[in-house]
């Protein structure tokens, strides 16, 4: 009795978010920018589908989908769906409609970022794992490859976290600048030129060109290399390589001489991209993707609306 | 002693260091009454409305709801108020019913109450044979219709609307302030407007706002009493210089002041402490014998408004006295 007491008082608690949730899910569906989008990449994903059918093997053919979602041009419509909630007259509106009930400014943010992460990743979805299961599952005239489950999955989740990771930002740069435009325009001249100023502080491994990389070796990756073993020897050296890289990227902010690079080898000398680490990768964009959010309702907080 | 309705102390609002909305700004709205926050375009009525609601946050001084502090994440505070904004905007594409359920649900209200409650206010605005249509369709009347349904849905003990009765057609307008009537037998209203004649139907209390600042405060009857003079405008017909000649006429009768109005109006002005009735007695004595026929006698509408305008004046001439 005492638990489904609790149960209704959460359900109670949650009902704002929820009704927000349902609410900016129905009108994402409604609107025309995603439903182009979704009509776009269906089509792109088919014609490349089609158009390498007999050409490439099953990683590089997988790798050609994913890679739109990681450079160009689904970026721009991820983060436009992102802009859009907090910034310019939308926010005036909602102000007067959503904020002046009893519904905090957290609760809003929160229910409106993760209707965009769903609709995002739900329109990805449904487009890349059918394609993925026509292009491995099918009897194709190419050489055999040895494409993984582990590391399909590992991909799939790898590019919904930068496109996660874009929608944080797009909401970020939106709180800040409020004027939808502007927000895109500086967007796109910070996301392209990424892989530059990635570099600069040795963390070109993040860039999503460097990323749509290495995807083809990820793909190829099996399961057993990852065991229990593996992975906690893996992940002592991902640790170790993520706090350098973190400490490189701190001492060119401050200006400071980076310290130097320890014995191991670049990112790049590798052609086959097999350092790729997921743990290093999860961490590159979870926790950027989470500074994100956290700023976006901080700014959104001080806001007047 | 039980806590006003709405406190505001020193409450100031400057956007981006150039533009003073609100002036350190003191308010007691006293509990079950209807007040009117009246002043001309930007005075700051609406800032300070929006501050209450917490979606603006005070340069200085502060603001309580119920004994609440307001801010951006009260929301105790914003259960307590039911907010109509000026013209307000809906998603087109959604129902009246969905819309409202939506509401509902924002306020945490569960289902045995929402259904019910949507049902009524629905039947209430009368918007009940509107259901099927989408928002996008409905006229302006319809709009705040369901604007005013929307601000009632959590049944708020204070209601604050924003220009209820802008851009109405009169039949609406009517409607609005007899409902205002009606809600304010039970609840707080405040009513943001600058339309007088709104003011003087419905409201028992009234605030003045002039460049940010509250000028006056007090009830309908403390403000009328500020006037200097107690106004009658006579509606006449007849020659022109009968017209002058009443004028003459009446200017030498003691204790009135008279001149042309707009139209065929005479405005007779009664001096303090002078009996009106006595002196209407005397100047339509003299309508008569000046061949005139008189069409209507307007008494008492302009008081709120020329103590309004008085109240602008005077502020305005206290120059560094304010």
């Amino acid at each position: 009795m005492d638990s489904v007491d609790k149960a209704s008082k959460l359900g109670t608690r949650l009902m704002p978010y929820a009704a927000i949730l349902r609410h900016d899910l129905a009108s994402l569906w409604a609107s025309r920018l995603v439903r182009l989008w979704l009509g776009g990449t269906a089509l792109l994903t088919f014609f490349l589908v089609a158009g390498n059918w007999t050409q490439f093997p099953d990683a590089p053919l997988i790798a050609s989908v994913l890679f739109p979602y990681l450079v160009f041009p689904w970026f721009f419509v991820v983060v436009v769906l992102g802009v859009s909630p907090v910034s310019g007259s939308t926010a005036e509106a909602l102000a007067d409609g959503i904020l002046s009930r009893p519904v905090s400014r957290w609760e809003y943010l929160l229910a409106t970022w993760s209707a965009r992460v769903t609709v995002v990743l739900a329109v990805y979805l449904v487009v890349v794992v059918p394609a993925i299961l026509v292009v491995t599952l099918a009897d194709r005239p190419v050489r055999e490859d040895s494409v993984s489950a582990y590391g399909v999955i590992s991909v799939l989740f790898v590019v919904g976290l930068v496109l996660t990771f874009l929608v944080s930002l797009g909401f970020l740069v939106g709180t800040l600048l409020r004027k939808p435009l502007l927000a895109v325009v500086v967007l796109i001249f910070v996301w392209y030129p990424i892989g530059l100023i990635l570099s600069m502080f040795s963390l070109e491994e993040f860039s999503p060109v460097s990323l749509s990389r290495a995807v083809t070796g990820q793909l190829r990756r099996p399961w057993r290399q990852s065991g229990e073993e593996a992975k906690a020897a893996a992940n002592m050296e991902d640790m170790q390589q993520f706090s350098e890289q973190l400490g490189s990227f701190f001492s060119r902010l401050s200006g400071a001489a980076p310290r130097p690079k320890a014995s191991r080898d670049g990112f790049f000398e590798t052609k086959e991209f097999e350092d790729f680490s997921l743990f290093r990768v999860t961490l590159g964009y979870g926790l950027p993707t989470l500074v994100a959010v956290i700023l976006a309702m901080l700014s959104f907080y001080w806001r007047d609306l | 002693m039980m806590e006003p309705a709405i406190r505001a102390e020193r409450l100031t609002k400057i956007y981006g260091q150039r533009l003073i909305a609100v002036n350190d700004m003191n308010l007691e709205v006293p509990r079950g009454c209807v007040f009117g926050l009246l002043g001309p375009n930007g005075a700051g009525k609406t800032t300070t409305l929006r501050l209450l609601l917490g979606l603006q946050r005070p340069t200085a001084g502060r603001a309580e709801v119920f004994g609440k502090l307001c801010g951006p994440n009260a929301v105790g505070v914003r259960s307590q108020i039911g907010y109509l904004p000026t013209n307000p905007r809906f998603p087109g594409n959604l129902r009246p019913i969905e819309y409202l359920d939506l509401l509902g649900r924002l306020s945490r209200l569960g289902r045995e109450t929402r259904k019910p409650r949507i049902s009524a206010l629905l039947r209430a605005v009368g918007l009940l044979g509107a259901t099927e249509q989408r928002i996008r369709t409905f006229s302006t009347g319809m709009c705040t219709r369901l604007g005013i349904a929307a601000s009632l849905v959590a049944d708020p003990p204070l209601l604050i609307w924003d220009e209820p009765t802008a851009g109405l057609d009169p039949s609406a307008r009517r409607f609005t302030l007899d409902l205002i009537r009606e809600l304010g037998k039970t609840k707080t209203i405040v009513i943001a407007t600058h339309i007088l004649g709104d003011i003087d139907q419905i409201c028992d209390h009234l605030g003045v706002m002039h460049e940010g600042r509250m000028i006056f405060t007090g009830s309908m009857q403390d403000m009328k009493r500020r006037l200097r003079h107690d106004d009658f405008t006579l509606d006449l017909e007849g020659d022109n210089e009968n017209l002058l000649r009443l004028a003459r006429e009446a200017s030498k009768i003691e204790g009135i002041e008279a001149r042309i109005g707009p139209g065929e109006t005479l405005v007779v002005g009664v001096a303090e402490g002078r009996s009106r009735s006595d002196a209407l007695a005397e100047v339509l004595k003299a309508v008569d014998a000046c061949n005139l026929s008189l069409r209507a006698i307007h008494s008492g509408q302009n008081a709120t408004e020329n103590a309004y305008l008085q109240l602008l004046q005077e502020d305005e001439a206290h120059g560094f006295g304010r």
